[in-house]
């Protein structure tokens, strides 16, 4: 039982990562809350059932689609929407509100287009798991906590070691002086667009292969990608997987002692501890919130 | 090699800047000087693009190639261009307050200076903008001028604030430029830091490097500067060389209210 609740956990916060660390990158760097994060995610999902299952293409190139359009849809977001309202100087605030229409706008066009129906990739036949120190893990399992590992790690390759990170970063610090030295922070927004929605992609193809697709998939999985960027340190992107983890942990170690349909009751409780007691979160700065 | 003319700048009800005209010479140390509240930040802020105009015009002289960055030939007007634009044509400024990148190293925050390749994302991507030897030469030199070796590696947060202010310094002058504007550089900096300021001024003075300066404090302005610009209330209220300055009554009044 324990190992098998690890094991679930493990692939849930695998999954919350992912939306969460794309979803921190761009708070930390354009300094909003981007809920609009939810239907990219979804989007994605969708994008390989058109391409897939509707059009018959190969499942592979797909996919690829599916990821580059999910990157591009994010971008787009970024250049005619969130850029028009900083051109116009807008708050933060301001931000926040348009992501919410956003995340309504798009939910509902998935909902006209596709239906409100759940939908079935059917690409992978029901697996049977295999057993592993008394866990069982279907080999789709393993894809999604290798591919998260992966993305991870070259997130952080590109955050520490290319020059674009450091400029990411530097935006991230301060926007004013990162264009006294000649960075362009509109290039770097669309950089971080780009990068967090290929990540959203990513995570919406998984899910949708693991589970089902349904038009409001996206903005669960982007309640449950922000409670853990919360827990972890908002605007952190290692905070946000850290505590993406540690979300998905104690959700399903959770249902051990109550019944399954708490699962989101437990993950509310855990941000309303965190927000209380610890608002700046595992590895935030408290300054940070200022 | 900067000529501003006429700039106006209010902030609600405030006039920061009025009428305010006045030149900055190539190859020489301008120094900008006046009391508190007297505009001098706000113009800077001006030329940087940092705030934008409400009138005037600010024309700029780039006389060299600046490194990879584009620059124009004749003189610009750069009045309300962007800072990120400003910063390409070959301007680079050092902040009245402690701006690092605190995150960062300090070699980090030097290297993000040196060009903009920063966002060419296949670049980054095919590893063809590596940090090279030759960026890592002049991240060394630079640090060796500030006198700052041993703190390549270390986070910027973690420095004083005098080193904060060296690796600032550095940064201005690693960030190809032709024209270099620092806003009090030695404000809160001990005494034989300032000696080490004044040195590396004197130093890029004579490769021919425009500065436009910021100084409250009177003993080093006139020790590096060239041309003095008195302002008062947001307009220039004199200019001249330092030896002429010094004695001016307008000038002493304006200081001491005599």
């Amino acid at each position: 039982m324990f190992t098998q609740l690890l094991v679930n956990g493990l692939i849930a916060g695998a999954i919350y990562a992912l939306v969460a660390s794309g979803f921190s990158l761009i708070y930390a760097t354009c300094k909003f809350v981007h809920f609009a994060h939810g239907p990219v995610i979804a989007l994605a999902g969708y994008f390989l059932y058109l391409f897939f299952s509707l059009l018959g293409l190969n499942f592979w190139i797909a996919i690829i689609l599916a990821i580059i359009l999910a990157a591009f849809f994010g971008l787009a977001i970024n250049v005619l929407v969130y850029k028009k309202f900083r051109q116009r100087k807008a708050s933060p605030v301001i931000l926040l509100i348009a992501s919410f229409a956003l995340l309504i706008l798009f939910e509902s066009l998935i909902l006209i287009f596709f239906g409100a129906d759940v939908k079935t990739i059917g690409f992978i036949k029901i697996a049977k798991g295999s057993e592993f120190a008394g866990a069982i893990i279907t080999p789709l399992q393993i894809v999604i906590i290798i591919a998260s590992a992966v993305l991870f790690a070259l997130l952080f390759l590109l955050m520490k070691k290319t020059k674009l990170g450091k400029a990411m970063r530097a935006v991230a610090d301060n926007k004013q002086v990162s264009e006294i030295c000649g960075i362009s922070t509109e290039k770097i927004y669309n950089w971080v667009f780009i990068i967090g929605s290929t990540i959203a992609g990513v995570a919406g193809i998984l899910v949708g292969l693991e589970q089902n697709l349904e038009p409001t998939m996206g903005t669960s999985l982007m309640i449950k990608g922000f409670t853990g960027a919360v827990i972890g340190g908002i605007g952190s992107v290692p905070g946000a997987i850290l505590g993406s983890f540690l979300l998905g942990l104690v959700e399903n170690f959770g249902i051990w002692f109550l019944p399954s349909g708490y699962k989101d009751a437990i993950a509310f409780i855990i941000l309303f501890i965190f927000l209380l007691f610890r608002p700046q979160g595992i590895l935030g700065k408290k300054n940070q919130s200022n | 090699m900067l000529t501003c003319l006429q700039l106006v700048k209010s902030f609600g009800g405030v006039k920061a800047v009025q009428s305010c005209s006045f030149e900055v010479k190539s190859n020489l140390i301008t120094a900008l000087i006046g009391p508190n509240g007297a505009g001098k930040s706000t113009v800077f802020n001006l030329i940087s693009g940092i705030v934008k105009a409400d009138a005037g015009k600010i024309i700029f002289q780039a006389s060299k190639q600046v490194s990879s960055k584009q620059v124009g030939g004749e003189g610009i007007n750069i009045t309300n261009k962007s800072p990120e634009a400003i910063s390409n044509l070959g301007m680079s400024r050092l902040f009245q307050k402690s701006r690092l990148f605190n995150n960062l190293t300090v070699k980090d925050n030097l290297l993000l200076a040196i060009d903009n390749e920063d966002t060419k994302f296949l670049k980054n991507l095919l590893g063809k903008n590596k940090i090279t030897k030759e960026k890592e030469g002049s991240i060394k030199q630079i640090l060796k001028l500030v006198e700052m070796e041993s703190f390549e590696n270390h986070i910027a947060r973690d420095l004083s604030f005098g080193q904060k202010r060296l690796v600032e310094l550095a940064r201005a002058i690693l960030n190809p430029h032709t024209f270099l504007m620092l806003d009090e550089p030695v404000a809160g900096v001990n005494p034989k830091l300032r000696e080490v300021i004044a040195n590396i001024l004197l130093e890029l003075k004579a490769k021919q490097e425009t500065i436009l300066l910021i100084e409250h404090d009177m003993h080093f302005t006139f020790s590096v500067a060239d041309w003095v610009v008195v302002m008062q209330e947001g307009k220039v209220l004199v200019e001249g060389k330092p030896d002429e300055i010094k004695n001016n009554p307008k000038v002493l009044e304006a200081y001491l209210g005599e």
